[in-house]
């Protein structure tokens, strides 16, 4: 009897001892390192590219697009939806998914799809930004006969329409508008933003309600049709999504690469610090942390920790951008914009920064696109000796002090003295920002940094409140549309540097209308010209993707395009 | 002379020594042969270990930061930073507790007796002062409470309602102001007070004064309180000198021992307070030097010691130094 409990015993011990000392249990979790809050969730106004990762899990967009070749594939829709071009128009027509259903149960339909159009050009609604990028499509037809087949009328003609027409989120139009007070309206009407409209009830009252359900920091308000929901969102530490139980697509047969989703929870965890998400990682608190310096990147790949771990770099299309406030008054003129892009030292921000691995560029275009990229430009030179001379052409008079003074029209003096403004915390940008300080001290102009929360900042930068600022932009080697960045249109809303003069307005409007791709790309050659020229923001370098995972997670599809690896698709070891 | 006594005068000596050289280092900072700026990035050196630059660059016998930043030139400008910000601190904390102190510690709750009329005055001035404070701030407000202010302080003499004197409850006040402040964490109230305001030295200032003079207070109101019962102070009194004059000349030089022994401490404290907010990048301008910044940088660069081990060591020496001198009185052989 006591050899059988002694046994026990020792049996149950060994049974407890390697339980405690199992590695961690396996699960379906991902659990990823955020920089940043979203801080808006929005369908309409995605503050940053985390938020529009979010709203990824929430929400099905018409068409998926391949991160590697471009090509758009179908998502909500049931195929790649036809094109049919007249004189002035594109009619892309589409057919929904039969299995499509919101979350009570009921079809995605057509109505839907007018409903989301409609809202995006709702006055009095925060989508300033993607009224731009989709006004082209100017209404809808609906197939009498099938609530799911309908054709989107596109104002002119351009390649990019088919791509764009089904890029954004789809909206239930039972949880917002019940009472469907939006469809009396077209979208032509809603399109021309008149002050009468904004002073109808009905659009009144729907604003009102859209306003009143504080999306932007409540989305589970807003039921999509995406495998996930927000569980758990405390502001600036974690976001937890949670796979619904029964998603409309697990249905479907082969299951469609893009509508998988296989991780249950996805775990988002903000961590500002660069040194705390390492630790982080080390640890196994996180399973991947995209985005990673290259110093540590390469610090870690050599330690011991790399065991444990998968190392993936990809050449991407987000570059680090110098804007200027081109409505500032020192910032007015392009030869003092042209003189100041002089004073960053590129070839050694790169080498201090990125490990000396990073692709210049002259523009905005990628160097990879070896058509579009127009190779006849300089690249732009660390020359103080040029900044001197075109700011003495800008106007500036060196005085014997060292400072700059210019006379102005009203016969008063200005002193050249700027301040530079980027997200606090980010070694990069305080690289940078130092770097520009050390340059401009040398050739006599004081430069103030301004280290600033990223949401302040974003607020700062959409109401001009700034002269100068370093933040990276996410390029897309896919569509080129520059106007949400460039156009005048977008001054007040995501066109930061306040840029537009009607030539470079019509050159943008004409390169996302041409077709033709020769056309296009004399046009795109001809912008990044252009751009050289005005200097509004000066992109400095494409940054290469570094992305660290646990060897616990597979699949990752790591990619160049933001966020560099594709969520849904994670394969954790007990999903494996 | 014995051996304990030379070993605090050696002490005192040292950190007399030490401190002078750090006071220095602060005031020929801008005077000094350095071959960088302190702001000034050398892109090239990056992270680099003291004493290992080629010899085609100036030297950084010091190191560099993760930004390429020279430690010799930002450790020299830090030390004006820490000195900039944490005597004038000390000095205006310790006079504000002083006089906080010595209204709470001498007059009490009942000794000082002010006219009803300037009760009202008082009033009004600090509301105009609240609003303006707050926000809430208008022409017509500012011209309708100073006028008031103005109206009651001339008919106060004249009006016999006015001229009604009532207690003026200094010491619970004071007490309770020490004690509010006192209920929140000094890390936890600076923190919030620097952040909502700009990023400069003045305003970090301003917020390490208006939070660090509660222990002065404290300190010159219980010597007031022990003082003021003293018979020469009774005499000086009874000789018909005023409340004040007895104040100023008589206890206050003999109560303020303690705040005198007390404020190397509050120097001490006051670097340790400015460069803990440094290194957790709030209080100064993102440009102005400090040692917390620069133990800060060694998240971007854990294997490089030196930007925890130079800073440190200045830092240390420096707060040690302050309270030797605090600590020990001078001994004459």
């Amino acid at each position: 009897m006591t050899r059988i409990l002694s046994a026990g015993l020792t049996l149950l011990a060994i049974v407890g001892l390697t339980t405690c000392s199992s590695p961690r249990t396996p699960s379906a979790t991902v659990r990823i390192r955020w920089a940043q809050d979203p801080g808006n969730l929005d369908p309409l106004a995605p503050s940053n590219p985390y938020a529009t990762e979010s709203l990824n899990l929430l929400h099905t967009y018409l068409l998926a697009s391949d991160n590697i070749t471009g090509t758009p594939a179908p998502w909500l829709a049931e195929a790649i939806p036809t094109i049919q071009r007249t004189d002035s128009l594109t009619l892309i027509t589409y057919r929904l998914r039969k299995k499509a259903r919101w979350d009570n149960g009921e079809p995605v339909s057509a109505h839907d799809v007018a409903f989301t159009l409609k809202v995006m050009n709702c006055p009095g609604l925060p989508n300033e930004a993607v009224r731009a990028r989709f006004d082209f499509i100017e209404d809808v037809l609906f197939d009498k006969n099938d609530n799911r087949h309908f054709t989107l009328v596109c104002r002119g003609r351009a390649p990019e329409f088919l791509k764009a027409s089904g890029d954004y989120p789809i909206l239930p139009e039972y949880a917002l508008d019940p009472q469907r007070t939006l469809r009396s309206f077209s979208l032509r009407t809603l399109q021309k933003n008149d002050n009468t409209f904004a002073a109808n009830p009905v659009i009144t009252a729907f604003v009102r309600r859209y306003l009143a359900a504080d999306l932007p920091h409540h989305p589970e308000r807003l039921p999509g049709c995406g495998p996930y929901q927000l569980q758990k969102w405390h502001s600036g530490q974690q976001l937890t999504f949670k796979r619904k139980r029964s998603w409309w697509a697990d249905q479907l047969r082969p299951v469609p690469a893009h509508l998988l989703a296989r991780p249950t929870t996805i775990e988002y965890q903000v961590i500002p610090d660069v040194g705390t998400s390492l630790l982080a990682l080390r640890r196994g608190e996180i399973d991947i942390y995209p985005l990673v310096p290259a110093k540590d990147f390469y610090r870690l790949s050599r330690s011991e920790a790399a065991r444990r771990l998968q190392f993936h770099t990809f050449d991407s299309y987000e570059m680090v951008t110098l804007g200027f406030n081109t409505r500032h008054p020192l910032l007015q003129d392009k030869l003092t914009r042209r003189a100041l892009s002089h004073l960053v030292d590129i070839p050694g921000l790169i080498k201090a920064t990125q490990q000396g691995v990073a692709q210049r560029t002259v523009g905005l275009i990628s160097p990879h696109n070896r058509a579009a990229y127009n190779d006849s430009l300089p690249l732009l030179s660390y020359d103080l000796t040029a900044a001197t001379l075109l700011l003495q052409k800008a106007g500036w008079l060196r005085q014997a002090d060292g400072r700059w003074l210019r006379r102005m029209v009203s016969g008063q003096t200005q002193p050249l003295s700027l301040t530079v403004s980027y997200r606090a915390g980010d070694p990069l940008y305080e690289q940078v920002a130092a770097q520009f300080q050390t340059a401009a001290t040398l050739l006599g102009v004081p430069v103030r940094l301004r280290p600033t929360e990223a949401s302040v900042l974003t607020g700062k930068l959409k109401s001009g409140e700034f002269e100068l600022y370093i933040r990276t932009l996410m390029g897309n080697p896919f569509i080129f549309n520059f106007a949400p960045i460039l156009h005048s249109a977008s001054v007040g809303t995501s066109n930061y540097t306040g840029f537009g003069t009607p030539t470079s307005d019509k050159l943008i409007e004409a390169i996302a209308l041409e077709e033709n791709p020769k056309r296009k790309i004399r046009l795109l050659r001809k912008f990044q010209i252009l751009l050289q020229q005005e200097s509004p923001l000066v992109p400095l370098f494409f940054l290469p993707y570094r992305l660290i995972a646990s060897n616990q997670i597979a699949n990752l599809q790591p990619s160049g395009l933001n966020p560099g690896y594709e969520v849904k698709t994670i394969i954790t070891q007990s999903a494996n | 002379m014995n051996t304990p006594l030379r070993t605090t005068n050696r002490r005192r000596l040292l950190a007399s020594a030490w401190l002078s050289f750090v006071l220095l280092l602060a005031l020929l900072a801008a005077w000094l042969p350095l071959p960088y700026a302190p702001a000034t990035t050398d892109l090239a050196h990056v992270a680099e270990p003291p004493l290992q630059t080629a010899a085609a660059y100036p030297h950084h016998w010091l190191g560099t930061d993760p930004f390429g930043r020279d430690l010799l030139a930002n450790l020299i400008f830090g030390a004006r930073t820490a000195l900039l910000v944490s005597v004038p601190a000390a000095l205006f904390s310790t006079g504000l507790g002083l006089m906080l102190g010595s209204f709470a510690g001498f007059w009490g709750d009942t000794n000082l007796r002010v006219a009803l009329g300037y009760w009202l005055a008082s009033g009004s001035a600090l509301l105009a002062a609240f609003l303006s404070f707050a926000g809430f701030w208008s022409t017509t407000a500012f011209l309708l409470l100073s006028g008031f202010t103005l109206v009651i302080v001339l008919a106060t003499p004249r009006l016999r309602l006015l001229r009604h004197l009532a207690a003026f409850p200094a010491d619970r006040l004071v007490m309770s102001a020490v004690a509010l402040l006192e209920s929140i964490p000094r890390l936890v109230l600076v923190l919030v007070m620097a952040a909502v305001q700009e990023a400069s030295v003045f305003n970090l200032l301003l917020v390490l004064s208006f939070t660090y003079w509660t222990g002065p207070a404290r300190l010159i109101r219980a010597d007031l309180q022990r003082v003021k019962h003293l018979p020469y102070i009774e005499a000086a009194r009874a000789a018909g000198l005023s409340d004040f004059s007895v104040l100023l000349r008589h206890a206050l030089p003999n109560a303020s021992r303690g705040v005198r022994t007390a404020f190397p401490l509050s120097i001490a404290a006051l670097i340790g307070l400015e460069t803990t907010l440094s290194f957790l990048g709030i209080g100064l301008p993102a440009e102005t030097a400090s040692w917390g910044r620069l133990m800060a940088t060694v998240r971007l660069e854990p294997a490089a010691w030196w930007l925890i081990a130079e800073p440190g060591l200045l830092l240390l020496g420096t707060m040690l130094a302050l309270r030797q001198l605090a600590g020990t009185r001078p001994t004459t052989v």
